[in-house]
């Protein structure tokens, strides 16, 4: 049973990074980065929901973050107010190509201990 | 079973009417659906979100036009994906997805069947289309988006008939193209809980013979649609804020 969920987890993840688009051209989907960080902006938009970060702890974006469209990350739980500017949450992510400074998460741990997918 | 005891009933009572039978005839039972119901919230299950249930590009008969135009699209994805300089004219021009192309997403849709109509409304853009029972296909319709679709049940069968296609959309997100001739028909069941929409494509100018796909969907115990409307300034910016590219219009924020 543990495994079985462990392949669907798995599952869910790698069919939400790839339903992004330009994904591939975009972000090193072979390498996965985890940061504590400070957020700083949390946008509910299409065609992503964005997720700025610092993890310097600072006020300013330092990291750019996508999730997935707002109805596809609300059926992972997650909704417009699951984080806000200010929240320290730990984020599993895609980093950008080239030193770029962006991602696109994976995962996301509130500070509460809450573990969503994106 | 229900079903066979009404019909049953109502031969029973049609017997005794023509017989001139002197006892008078049972109130008239209700009457049993005559089709089955398909209203209700639907999704795709996850998996095969890439194809989104279409077949692979080497099982569809392209004409040479249409592998040609396939070929030089520049989609979002696979293995032709350029997202920087994509040819994909719904990130392009934001430009509605069309049909079948809609459906193909990991995103809910609704089906709200009336006597007269049936109408899916997708979570994807807010778009939706009508499906008109019972009445005969317009020989000359309007191109739209959506298509001219109507439909007429076959038991328990919806057989929906669509032409007057719009050709600047995709068929799914890899640049399938299609033509103004494009003509497609769906027979949509019950399978167990699950809805099929068995789909056949003719297109003489992109296809060779026709050809089918098969989409399902189970149904969302969730129905609550999120609003999902996607616009050009929805993706200038995030191809500004993302891709770092510069934009030919002010972004709002």
């Amino acid at each position: 049973m543990r495994t079985f969920l462990a392949a669907a987890a798995a599952l869910l993840v790698a069919t939400s990074a790839l339903a992004h688009h330009g994904a591939a051209s975009i972000y090193d989907m072979g390498k996965e980065t985890t940061i504590k960080a400070t957020v700083t902006e949390y946008v509910w938009t299409n065609p992503h929901v964005e997720l700025g970060i610092a993890p310097s702890g600072g006020a300013t974006t330092e990291l750019l973050l996508e999730l997935g469209s707002p109805p596809n990350i609300r059926n992972r739980g997650w909704s417009s107010r699951t984080v806000k500017a200010g929240d320290v949450v730990t984020v599993t992510f895609h980093p950008g190509l080239r030193g770029a400074k962006i991602g696109v998460v994976i995962k996301m741990v509130t500070a509460d201990g809450k573990e969503l997918h994106a | 079973m229900i079903r066979h005891l009404l019909a049953l009933s109502a031969a029973g009572a049609l017997l005794a009417a023509a017989g001139g039978c002197s006892k008078p005839a049972a109130a008239p039972a209700a009457a049993a659906p005559a089709h089955p119901n398909f209203s209700g919230s639907w999704v795709r299950p996850l998996g095969d979100r890439e194809t989104g249930g279409m077949p692979a590009i080497k099982d569809i008969p392209l004409t040479p036009w249409a592998a040609a135009k396939l070929k030089a699209e520049r989609p979002a994805g696979g293995d032709n994906q350029d997202f920087a300089n994509t040819t994909d004219p719904s990130l392009k021009y934001a430009d509605p997805n069309g049909y079948p192309r809609i459906s193909q997403h990991p995103m809910r849709f609704k089906l709200i069947q009336t006597d007269d109509y049936v109408y899916q409304l997708w979570e994807y853009n807010n778009n939706w289309r009508q499906i008109a029972l019972n009445v005969p296909q317009d020989p000359d319709p309007a191109l739209t988006w959506y298509g001219n679709a109507v439909g007429k049940w076959d038991g328990d069968t919806l057989i929906v008939d669509s032409v007057g296609y719009k050709d600047s959309t995709w068929l799914d997100s890899r640049g399938l193209p299609h033509t103004t001739d494009l003509h497609l028909v769906e027979r949509i069941h019950k399978a167990g809980a699950n809805l099929v929409f068995d789909l056949t494509f003719e297109d003489k100018g992109a296809f060779t013979k026709p050809w089918t796909a098969q989409m399902i969907y189970k149904p969302s115990p969730d129905g609550t649609m999120t609003e999902n409307i996607y616009t050009i300034s929805d993706e200038l910016r995030f191809r500004e804020r993302f891709l770092n590219q510069k934009v030919n219009i002010p972004i709002r924020r």
